[in-house]
């Protein structure tokens, strides 16, 4: 315990740094910008701002980057409850009962209670990313390249399982990923693999190229054949920002219900900020005594799932930050700017660069603060920003895009990458493909491949080895139970049912 | 062509149900399978493709003649993409040496996943000449392909031209991909938007750009 608090006393230090906060509030703001704006996603955010980091240290890039995302989570509740189009898949279901608190005149306690509720859970999830942090990484330790690769087979599979649609499909998009990630030279030998004589290609394919294609060019493309969206945005002025003494004691059991299974969905690989808020709304409406309530402007149904997504958007780092393993397709982009800075992520990195580690855990309470601190005042700001018409927003991101690949390598080749990968994104959604498993096999593939074939050197090509040994065993038999269980009828159509509400 | 498969109500004459969709569709499958069936006779050791490339050819007649009734053309092409790719990745990987002894070649692990990435997508395939699904929404021209031209042409300016004239001309060229496009805002948005460009990425981040063409 005390080594808990003296490890957070070092993290504060290191996030309480002038730099380090500049670039905390940089991140949240940003964040809470493209969460505000529909149709820009923090997944393709981020791998725009992945060059402009290059330039600062490892820490301050981290933690910008990690504001980015739980600031998204904020900024898509704000767009939600004034506009009623989500600014992140997050905030979907906010919509509901968000947007109906606000035609009655309560915006100003639904963006509130928002606020406040994910403030909640930013504080509960911090504390748990800190407590989980050392004994996942002593646990980790234990791992040979056999319980590693079982780890990633297992990961994947829970991305497959929870992510919506086919898990066929899924499936086949992660092995996608796998193999478009062995395009370049070998690790082991330096042979050029499916290089096709293409010297651009020999160091592979980069994957802020890719996920800048399938998620940033392809989703422009995407928005483009939408008809012209009418944003009515709301007229009444928002009067009284503060939630009244009833709402407040109404909406703090489905905070804390929200944040739990927020923590908890956030945790498990492949969960993220989605699942936890469709879940938290779910079991809210389950559990209140009045359901006929939900969709007509509850409290609660604004409160819990605002709460769930902040808290499992930031757990989802406890995978990451201790095992290496990125559960879902922002935590992917993560380990990419840890490479760019000579980062591997894992368990070394808790013992290796403590401040690291605990600076971002640290950032993110303090960076939790601070958007309960602007967003509120800030409210109005964002919702002008609303009023630029989307024909003027895509071509700016496209731009912003361009540039911010080609200054990664200098290299126009990586430009031309990323616009191939759009047109493969766009033919992936006409054929109801998730791009986000083919990103996550992208970025575990290398891992994966090495660790497979570590394993089959220690075993003397024995293929068995994934299941005598006890720890992979485990991992491996869970990974099958839950494509069973996934596949199984009565099961897949609960999970359309969760995703169609 | 969006009218897709749907239309042609199971059961009846399943044989002979041709309709532009899978003709169109069928004739993409034939024609790329055959490309890569051709490569695969070019590649020495590559006997496994030009088996799976064949039989991509085959099924690629079917559905253009419609022998294959189609019923959930989503996967059923989304599905032989996902067989296509790996038979691919195994002409190109045809060449690297696979195992010896215990330890893996270069070229196991491509093989490998390769095998079972096929192995799901004709899965994807099958499922798709079975189970009844949405057919595929319609592809739009204009948008995609000025958004697409516009990041090529980004990509083919930035050495020659420099930034400016490459981020102008980028943004004003896939602005022309949306129909609500006014020209003056556009332009004054593009000046806006080039300036911007310049002052943070070159002024503020200072990375190496060259703003004008160099004569």
């Amino acid at each position: 315990m005390s080594d808990l608090l003296a490890n957070l006393w070092m993290g504060f230090q290191v996030a309480g740094n002038p730099f380090n906060i500049l670039f905390c509030l940089l991140g949240v703001l940003v964040g809470t910008l493209v969460g505000v704006l529909p149709g820009v996603g923090s997944v393709a955010t981020i791998a725009m701002l992945l060059p402009i980091t290059f330039g600062l240290p490892p820490v301050g890039a981290l933690i910008m980057l990690a504001g980015i995302y739980y600031g998204a989570q904020y900024g898509g509740s704000t767009t939600s409850v004034l506009v009623n189009i989500p600014g992140e898949a997050t905030s979907v279901i906010t919509c509901l009962d968000g947007h109906q608190m606000a035609r009655q005149g309560r915006a100003g306690p639904a963006l509130s209670i928002a606020a406040i509720g994910s403030f909640f859970a930013g504080c509960v999830a911090t504390v748990l990313v800190a407590a989980l942090g050392a004994p996942l990484t002593g646990l980790a330790l234990l791992f040979g390249p056999a319980e590693y690769f079982s780890l990633m087979v297992l990961g994947l599979i829970f991305a497959v399982v929870l992510a919506k649609g086919s898990v066929l499909k899924a499936v086949a998009m992660v092995l996608t990923g796998l193999l478009l990630s062995m395009i370049g030279s070998d690790l082991e030998t330096g042979a050029g693999r499916m290089t096709f004589d293409i010297p651009e290609l020999a160091d592979g394919i980069g994957f802020a190229n890719i996920a800048m294609g399938v998620f940033g060019f392809a989703e422009i493309i995407r928005n483009l054949e939408l008809p012209a969206e009418s944003r009515e945005i709301l007229k009444t002025k928002i009067s009284g920002l503060m939630p009244s003494r009833q709402d407040l004691i109404d909406s703090s059991g489905a905070i804390a219900r929200g944040t739990l299974i927020g923590s908890m969905v956030g945790i498990l690989p492949g969960g993220g900020a989605v699942i936890a808020s469709f879940a938290a709304y779910t079991f809210e409406k389950k559990l209140s005594k009045h359901p006929e309530r939900f969709g007509r402007g509850a409290i609660e149904g604004v409160a819990a799932p605002e709460s769930a997504n902040n808290a499992a958007a930031q757990t989802s780092f406890i995978p990451l930050l201790t095992l290496g393993i990125p559960p879902n397709a922002v935590m992917a982009l993560m380990v990419g700017a840890m490479t760019i800075h000579g980062i591997v992520p894992g368990p070394q990195v808790m013992t290796k660069q403590p401040e690291l580690f605990w600076g971002m855990i640290a950032s993110m309470w303090l960076g939790n603060l601070m958007l309960v601190v602007i967003n509120l005042p800030l409210v109005g700001i964002w919702v002008s920003l609303l009023r630029v018409p989307y024909r003027l927003l895509f071509p700016s991101i496209i731009v912003f895009c361009c540039i911010g690949i080609y200054s990664i390598n200098n290299s126009p080749f990586d430009v031309t990458i990323a616009a191939t990968f759009g047109i493969i994104g766009y033919w992936l959604v006409k054929h109801d493909f998730e791009p986000a498993p083919l990103l996550l096999g992208f970025v575990l593939g290398p891992l994966m491949e090495e660790n497979l074939r570590r394993a089959m050197l220690i075993a003397r090509g024995d293929v068995t080895v994934f299941f005598t040994r006890p720890i992979s065993a485990v991992l491996l038999s869970t990974a099958i139970i839950l494509l069973i269980i996934a596949g199984l009828p009565k099961i897949r159509r609960r999970r359309d049912e969760v995703f169609v509400e | 062509m969006s009218e897709g498969v749907s239309s042609s109500p199971r059961g009846t004459r399943p044989g002979f149900s041709i309709n532009t969709h899978n003709l169109i569709g069928g004739l993409i499958v034939t024609v790329l399978a055959a490309l890569l069936l051709a490569w695969a006779f070019y590649v020495p050791n590559a006997v496994i493709p030009r088996f799976m490339s064949a039989a991509l050819v085959l099924v690629g007649v079917a559905a253009t003649i419609g022998l294959l009734p189609v019923h959930a053309p989503r996967d059923f092409y989304g599905g032989i993409a996902l067989v296509m790719l790996p038979t691919l990745a195994l002409i190109a990987s045809a060449e690297l040496p696979g195992q010896r002894g215990f330890a893996f070649g270069p070229g196991t692990a491509p093989r490998l996943f390769s095998f079972v990435l096929a192995a799901l997508g004709a899965a994807v395939a099958i499922g798709g000449v079975f189970a009844e699904g949405p057919p595929i929404e319609k592809y739009k021209i204009r948008g995609p392909a000025l958004v697409i031209i516009g990041i090529l042409a980004f990509a083919n300016m930035i050495r020659p031209v420099g930034l400016v004239p490459a981020t102008f001309l980028t943004f004003m060229i896939s602005i022309l991909g949306s129909t609500e496009m006014r020209w003056i805002e556009s332009l004054l948005m593009a000046a806006a938007m080039t300036a911007f460009c310049v002052f943070l990425f070159v002024y503020l981040l200072n990375l190496p750009f060259q703003l004008w063409p160099r004569f």
